[in-house]
């Protein structure tokens, strides 16, 4: 497995080299010209010209992606054009509070979507399904902008139980972390918490059908033993892969959560650089999270192994 | 990780501290120097870095800051000026005329309407000693007051030699500034949070403070930008004190804001904005005055101004005229064609008489920012009505940066007619007006040409005393009405929004700390 899992980071290197050379192309082809931004509204269009030129912009393409991707290569990610700080010193900011929303997102959906979907299947058909389906329904059809304004205005503003923004570090206590992320967190994991919960329902729903389970009942296993952790456990290849393919959705979902919850976060750093053009940003912080994305894909197919002896690489 | 542990301070300690000022600018400050970006979110944090030598004060009239006092040859082509003794920057070096002399030099070639003709004009500018310094010009700058201590950007910061020797195209690594208040370039997360300190070695003058004018005193340790880009949120933590002053306010939140307890809502600008309707004088059928003043005579500022700032009509005016309202020059001289009820017929009459046969009219809006998106959807209609064939092009701001400085012609990647609105502070006189520039090539996008208006512009510059200043005014107004430099599609302001606990907020077209107390 060692082995596979080698082959797999190594197999990472030209995904994100495209990926590098997709975003970079993008970037080029774009309409936009951060130049006209900072010269602002007021600047003639030789200022403008005259930044560009200063920025390097007015340079060919193969020049500017071969820099770029050798400055890459030597662990140097460039420089932001607004704001003159290194690209890595900017995503190091701003990691702590998109991670720690994540976490906690993931905590929060996962301990609420399985356990909603174990029981969804196991009464199936009853109000009980019915009420954890159209809780589902209604947590992915609603758009998390409306989710976070709806919670803000309840716990902050009507309850004045929690704050209406900002991110308090870990390191400043555990309570004023999460009574500054719990909002943003249950804003942004309704979705994805109804996106497990269907997954689980329905592949519960197949598992509890099979004929090992009704051995199980034979026997006089115990509900929930069989529930958890006959059934559970067979269900979950399907639940680990949604689970990675989630995150994507969980890394677009921060975006708009952070801007709506004012988090500092790696969402926002992306709209703030693509909004201005700093393309140095905009193209480390997509490697990144590409990167990210890789390796999720890998602990997921990782994780197969654990939930089924039968999966071997 | 420092950095993020930093931002995150006890909130609820921090509410209480009246030291402690919480601010949420308009936009994000991505960066520090306000020279080589014009932006108004980096002159306003720079307002409290840096020191200027003039400021404005509420009169519109420069006053003495960091200087003295100065003296002029009676042919007005030789200014000497001496600095206040005991000005400091932020790393406590004094502030010496080699500082001034630099500074000067970096900012005249970003200043096009006011900087650059003073370059021009220079025969040398010299520091006499480390107090004094001098101008020596070979014809009269009358304004030369006026663009030492203006508030449109961009302003003259007294920048450290050092920095001040940057290329103005490039930017500033280091920001040691000479205002009252420090930067906290440790605290600094660009898209978050800004940080200024209480610079003690600031020396305030004696005079009350009015706008940039007077002694800026400050009342707080600390104040903290913290950038709220949503505007729902931004009015949340408002309401929710958990900040004290934001600069912007949605419209469309006013009417919740002025119902919560503890909030005070107020113009924040006197000067206000003036919408633009930006013309290609370049292409056709634009490049036809007749075609100009067809939608000049059917365009409805009401209109305008009602899907800009809404029914709150003590937000807006109509404004038949190129000046800002209620300021000195200010005239409606000429302004007719923008009075009255609007005529589609004369205005399909003149597109015909243009020439114009239902060619695409390239209409760039920059869809995310609410003004020009307004003010687009708007001039979409109109067009319409007058029998144009428009082509709406949904866009960003940044890409509207960009293709407006395109001469070629629309169906090529230029454009026929783009939105945006001037600063009331930027449209007080011609010096600081860029966009009434008709200098053809050299004008602001849009590159309008009219020897009459660049007249009566150099006419005002010539004038030996406001009669006839204001004389020059009228003729400009009228010529330029004409000519239809450009479209004003009305008169606006924003509103700010304050915490109760907060007093001494001025209304200017700035955020005025100074003299600003919390309780």
């Amino acid at each position: 497995m060692l082995a596979y899992a080698a082959r797999r980071v190594l197999a990472t290197i030209p995904v994100v080299l495209f990926v590098a050379l997709f975003v970079f192309s993008l970037l080029y082809i774009a309409p936009g010209d951060p130049a006209a931004i900072i010269a602002g509204d007021q600047a003639t269009p030789d200022d403008v010209e005259r930044i560009r030129a200063s920025l390097g912009l007015d340079r060919p393409f193969l020049i500017r992606f071969g820099e770029w991707l050798w400055h890459v290569l030597n662990g140097d990610l460039g420089t932001s054009i607004f704001t003159n700080l290194p690209v890595a010193h900017m995503i190091a900011q701003r990691i702590e509070p998109t991670t720690s929303l994540m976490i906690l997102t993931l905590i929060l959906s996962l301990s609420c979507a399985i356990p909603m979907g174990v029981v969804a299947a196991w009464k199936h058909g009853t109000w009980i399904d019915r009420l954890v389906m159209t809780t589902a329904v209604f947590g992915y059809s609603t758009p998390v902008f409306v989710i976070g304004y709806l919670l803000a205005y309840l716990f902050a503003l009507k309850l004045d139980w929690l704050p209406v923004q900002g991110f308090t570090s870990i390191s400043q206590g555990l309570f004023p972390f999460l009574r500054n992320l719990i909002l943003p967190a249950v804003a942004l994991g309704l979705v994805y918490m109804a996106l497990i919960a269907r997954i689980t329902r329905a592949t519960m729903l197949d598992v509890l059908s099979q004929d090992y389970v009704r051995t199980a009942k034979a026997k006089g296993v115990a509900q929930n033993g069989i529930l958890f952790v006959h059934a559970l456990k067979n269900a979950a290849v399907p639940i680990v892969t949604i689970v990675g393919i989630g995150f994507a959705a969980l890394i677009g979902g921060a975006v708009v959560t952070e801007s709506v919850f004012a988090i500092p976060g790696l969402g926002r750093l992306t709209v703030d650089a693509i909004l201005r053009r700093d393309y140095p940003v905009i193209q480390g912080v997509v490697l990144m999270f590409s990167c990210v994305y890789v390796l999720v894909n890998l602990g997921v197919d990782l994780l197969y192994t654990l939930f089924d002896p039968r999966i071997r690489y | 990780m420092s950095a993020t542990a930093a931002l995150a301070a006890p909130r609820l300690a921090r509410a209480a501290d009246s030291k402690i000022l919480r601010f949420v600018p308009q936009a994000n400050l991505a960066n520090l120097d306000p020279i080589w970006t014009t932006q108004y979110v980096v002159r306003n944090a720079s307002l409290l870095m840096w020191d200027t030598l003039y400021g404005v004060n509420d009169k519109l009239e420069p006053q003495p800051q960091m200087v003295e006092g100065h003296e002029v040859s009676p042919d007005f082509k030789t200014w000497t000026f001496k600095l206040r003794p005991g000005l400091k920057f932020h790393d406590n070096e004094p502030v010496l005329a080699k500082d001034v002399v630099a500074s000067i030099n970096r900012w005249m070639p970003r200043d096009a309407p006011m900087g650059l003709p003073i370059k021009k004009r220079i025969d040398a500018l010299e520091a006499l000693d480390d107090r004094t310094f001098r101008f020596r010009l070979n014809q009269p700058y009358s304004k030369l007051l006026f663009a030492l201590g203006k508030s449109s950007s961009p302003c003259l910061f007294i920048m450290p030699e050092r920095m001040a020797l940057t290329d103005p195209f490039k930017q500033i690594t280091e920001y040691i500034g000479s205002g009252p208040m420090r930067f906290k370039r440790d605290e600094w997360i660009p898209g978050s949070k800004a940080v200024f300190e209480r610079f003690d070695g600031y020396i305030p003058r004696d005079e009350k403070a009015s706008w940039l004018a007077g002694g800026k005193r400050m009342h707080f340790d600390r104040i903290e930008w913290q950038i709220l880009p949503d505007a729902a949120t931004a009015s949340a933590a408002l309401q929710n004190n958990e900040v004290d002053w934001v600069e912007t306010p949605s419209s469309d939140l006013i009417p919740l804001l002025r119902k919560s307890p503890g909030v005070a809502v107020d113009i924040a600008d006197p000067l206000g904005n003036i919408g633009s309707f930006r013309i290609n004088h370049l292409q056709p059928p634009f490049n036809d005055v007749r075609a100009r003043r067809a939608v000049q005579i059917a365009l409805s500022q009401e209109d305008y101004m009602r899907a800009v700032a809404g029914d709150d009509e003590t937000l807006w005016k109509t404004l038949p005229g190129f000046f800002t309202p209620d300021t000195p020059l200010y005239t409606e001289v000429g302004g007719e064609p923008l009075k009255g009820k609007r005529d589609y017929a004369l205005a399909k009459k003149l597109l015909a008489e243009a020439g114009y046969k239902n060619e695409p009219i390239v209409l760039l809006v920059a869809t995310d920012v609410a003004i020009t998106k307004a003010e687009g959807d708007v001039t979409a209609d109109l067009l319409k009505r007058i029998g144009m064939n428009v082509q709406y092009m949904a866009l960003d701001w940044g890409t509207v940066g960009q293709r407006r400085a395109k001469k070629e012609p629309p169906a090529e990647g230029g454009w026929n007619i783009f939105h945006t609105w001037h600063a009331g502070a930027d449209c007080v006189n011609p010096a600081p007006y860029t966009a009434l520039d008709a200098s053809g090539d050299t004008a602001w996008f849009g590159w309008p040409k009219s020897d009459l208006v660049q007249a009566k512009i150099a006419e005002w510059y010539a004038a030996p005393d406001f009669a006839a200043e204001k004389t020059a005014i009228d003729g400009l107004n009228k010529a330029a009405m004409d000519d239809v430099v450009y479209i004003p599609t009305g008169f606006f302001k924003f509103y700010q929004a304050w915490r109760t606990s907060l007093s001494g907020i001025v209304k200017a077209p700035f955020p005025v700390f100074w003299d600003v107390t919390k309780a």
